[in-house]
């Protein structure tokens, strides 16, 4: 059964907008980012915001949207236009994948807004404190033969 | 404006770093876009039809799984046009897209294989990590060649 | 129109391999729906961890987490669906663990399959069609009688069968070749009837099963059209006479084969393979065809050698029989050869489908391939056990429409 595609919002792009904020709600959010919107497609979610028009007008909103509390909002691209029956829940029986891979950084979120803020409070002079420490491979030395040996002499006895 | 590939792809934290320092996220997000805004033949949900492992095949050899080279045709391209890179070592609860882990080791390889600057780390576990993780992503989308804002 | 039937799909790879819309078209062609187990984050992560098979793959954490939620009660479905890419080690581990997890611990039909780019509706609807009938007719499958007058008609690859039945007796058998669909059916038909002394107007119900079952349903007026692994195994305990409790059906036919893990006449797990034709019932006959000798003498040829004096270096239709030809220059007895032809396909079936379920005594052979004893022999060897050829075995697919028929009788 081949049937044709006929794409819709070509053109387009649209971005998830998240908002972890104790001083805004998503409604909040939506509520000034439709002030803000210019023809920009707004749609409410239950975290924040979809937001999809040309990419253009909507890296314009995102930057605006982004000064309403820079250290609580947080942006991403998205594959599909908002509502697509082919990533709904009610079409799918349950949340797609992504739902879950962003279930995974909701939880750290806060350690990501801590960063900002204590980069924005540094200010730009302000040099990053220290490298991350890179991954560490631990390399265990071997145990000596004639240790083991004794070991096992111990053990023996 | 470097464009960086961000891993794992679906990543909000590293998509919105990226692109708040002024830089190019590349995610599984625009290839998937890319696929959802051409015309074709109809196959949902994600518009990869069984042309695409094919296409995968520049990728990874026939005996490679179809999931696996269906895949990389959608990273493929987004690996070639990359910049740089951030890796976030211990991304293990990444689905859809990142839910293979033949695919991802497969990513991590053509990337550091390809000689862009790479940054690896890992997910903060509390809030000191949490200002590390965000100043060396900084620290290194600042030092890239086609500079950011940052 | 009754309510969509609910498959629980649990897979890795088929949206990347291109092929969810060829399981979504197979769904829906049997008025069925694919959806997902819908969970949170922390139920994979509990689940992973209680199931305890500690995989990489993120996508094979979620199938696992899935099939838990089935398991406990948490989401509802009227049969499981697991499916991931063909040749992936890690997802295989997976979808056989999961399958007999959810096998041991409901009363979920689950078919497996592993897809590649090129599986089609196609190929996923016998699978589809399976899930949907043992949930729309469970009541249909208890069955245990043939009441009245009724009919069965098999058309499969090979062969086409036609069974008459009265008062749970098989009274009438025809069979021939299949070429033109419906004139094979007509012909197998008036063979049954002639048998059983019985005109078309005697039959109360009939039933039709195997590949042509639309076509020759559609001609015959037949009150049950159904895919042949739920006829074939109800056929199956039915002429063993072991309804009840577990058992195992195979099926070797000529263009795919049927493993089947049935319990009280319904199955459980199930799978198809059809890829290889080495690995059906076709390899006999070519070899037969080899030796000389018509394919009913092939099995007894098979008993009387030592398959193992034979080297095989292939399972393929081509290249095996070429092995075969080989041996044979190289002054191999025809016995051995024949016996050596029967063990390939007995092993590739043991290796490629009985796997994939679990295998309960007794193992019940059935269709043309079981009248080839060296062939259940090599099968028996490999499983260790005794294997069951009922009598009529052959005729398997039309026994079961005949016995499922007549609970379409009028005033039944």
């Amino acid at each position: 059964m081949m049937a044709e595609y006929s794409p819709e919002y070509v053109g387009t792009v649209t971005r998830y907008v998240f908002v972890e904020s104790p001083s805004m709600t998503p409604g909040e959010l939506a509520l000034r980012a439709y002030e803000a919107s210019e023809g920009v497609l707004i749609k409410e979610t239950c975290f924040g915001l979809q937001v999809t028009g040309d990419p253009e007008s909507v890296d314009r909103l995102i930057e605006e949207i982004r000064t309403f509390d820079p250290s609580h909002i947080f942006v991403k691209d998205r594959g599909f236009p908002p509502g697509d029956p082919r990533r709904c829940r009610a079409n799918l029986g349950g949340a797609r994948p992504g739902y879950l891979g962003h279930e995974r950084e909701f939880r750290i979120l806060r350690y990501i807004t801590r960063g900002l803020e204590e980069l924005d409070r540094r200010g730009e002079e302000a040099e990053v404190p220290e490298e991350p420490a890179p991954p560490v491979r631990e390399k265990k030395p071997k145990l000596d033969i004639k240790r083991l040996q004794e070991l096992i002499e111990t053990e023996e006895s | 404006m470097a464009k960086v590939f961000i891993y794992p792809a679906t990543s909000l934290i590293l998509s919105d770093l990226v692109a708040r320092f002024g830089h190019k996220p590349l995610g599984a997000a625009l290839g998937i876009r890319e696929r959802i805004q051409t015309a074709g033949v109809d196959s949902p949900p994600l518009q990869i039809t069984p042309e695409e492992p094919k296409r995968g095949l520049k990728y990874a050899a026939v005996e490679v799984p179809s999931g696996v080279r269906g895949r990389m045709a959608i990273y493929g391209p987004l690996l070639e046009e990359a910049e740089a890179a951030i890796i976030v070592t211990d991304a293990d609860l990444a689905f859809g897209c990142m839910g293979c882990a033949r695919t991802d080791e497969l990513i991590l390889f053509s990337l550091r294989q390809s000689g862009i600057p790479i940054l690896e780390l890992k997910y903060p576990t509390n809030e000191e990590e949490g200002v590390q993780f965000v100043a060396a992503v900084k620290k290194f989308l600042a030092g890239l060649e086609n500079g950011g804002e940052a | 129109m009754s309510r969509k039937v609910r498959i629980a799909q649990l897979s890795c790879g088929p949206e990347y391999s291109g092929v969810q819309k060829e399981i979504y078209d197979a769904a829906e062609s049997v008025d069925a729906e694919v959806f997902f187990p819908d969970i949170a984050l922390a139920d994979v992560e509990q689940a992973v961890d209680a199931f305890g098979l500690d995989v990489r793959s993120a996508d094979l954490k979620l199938m696992i987490a899935r099939g838990k939620a089935l398991v406990d009660g948490k989401v509802d479905a009227d049969g499981v669906f697991i499916g991931t890419c063909f040749r992936c080690a890690e997802a295989a581990i997976v979808r056989n663990e999961l399958r007999r997890y959810i096998h041991e611990h409901s009363r979920l039909p689950v078919v497996s399959y592993s897809f590649t780019e090129r599986t089609t509706a196609g190929t996923l609807l016998t699978r589809m069609e399976a899930l949907t009938t043992i949930a729309r007719r469970r009541a249909l499958l208890a069955r245990e009688e043939q009441t009245g007058i009724t009919m069965g008609v098999d058309s499969g690859s090979s062969t086409t069968k036609a069974v008459v039945m009265k008062d749970n007796e098989i009274v009438g058998t025809g069979w021939l070749p299949t070429t033109e669909v419906i004139k094979s059916a007509e012909g197998a038909v008036a063979s049954a009837l002639e048998m059983a002394g019985l005109a078309r107007e005697d039959i109360q119900a009939v039933g039709t099963t195997g590949y042509g079952r639309f076509l020759i349903g559609r001609h015959l007026g037949a009150d049950l059209i159904q895919e042949e692994l739920t006829v074939n195994s109800k056929g199956a305990v039915y002429l063993a006479d072991h309804q009840r409790g577990a058992s195992t059906v195979i099926d070797i036919g000529g263009m795919d084969n049927k493993a089947i893990s049935v319990l009280d006449g319904i199955p459980g797990t199930f799978t198809m393979g059809g890829i290889c034709a080495g690995a059906s019932g076709r390899f006999l006959e070519m070899t037969a065809k080899r030796l000389g000798v018509d394919i009913t003498e092939l099995g007894p040829l098979a008993m009387k050698g030592m398959g193992k004096n034979v080297p095989m270096n292939s399972y393929c239709i081509v290249f095996g029989t070429q092995s075969l030809v080989n041996a044979l220059a190289a002054g191999s007895s025809r016995e051995d050869v024949a016996a050596a032809a029967c063990h390939s396909v007995a092993e590739q079936v043991f290796e490629q489908q009985l796997q994939e379920i679990d295998i309960k005594e007794p193992v019940i052979m059935v269709g043309g391939t079981s009248l080839i004893e060296g062939l259940v022999y090599a099968m028996g060897q490999l499983l260790q056990t005794e294997i069951l050829v009922p009598p009529h075995s052959q005729y398997i697919g039309a026994v079961g429409s005949a016995l499922l028929a007549s609970g379409f009788i009028k005033g039944e």
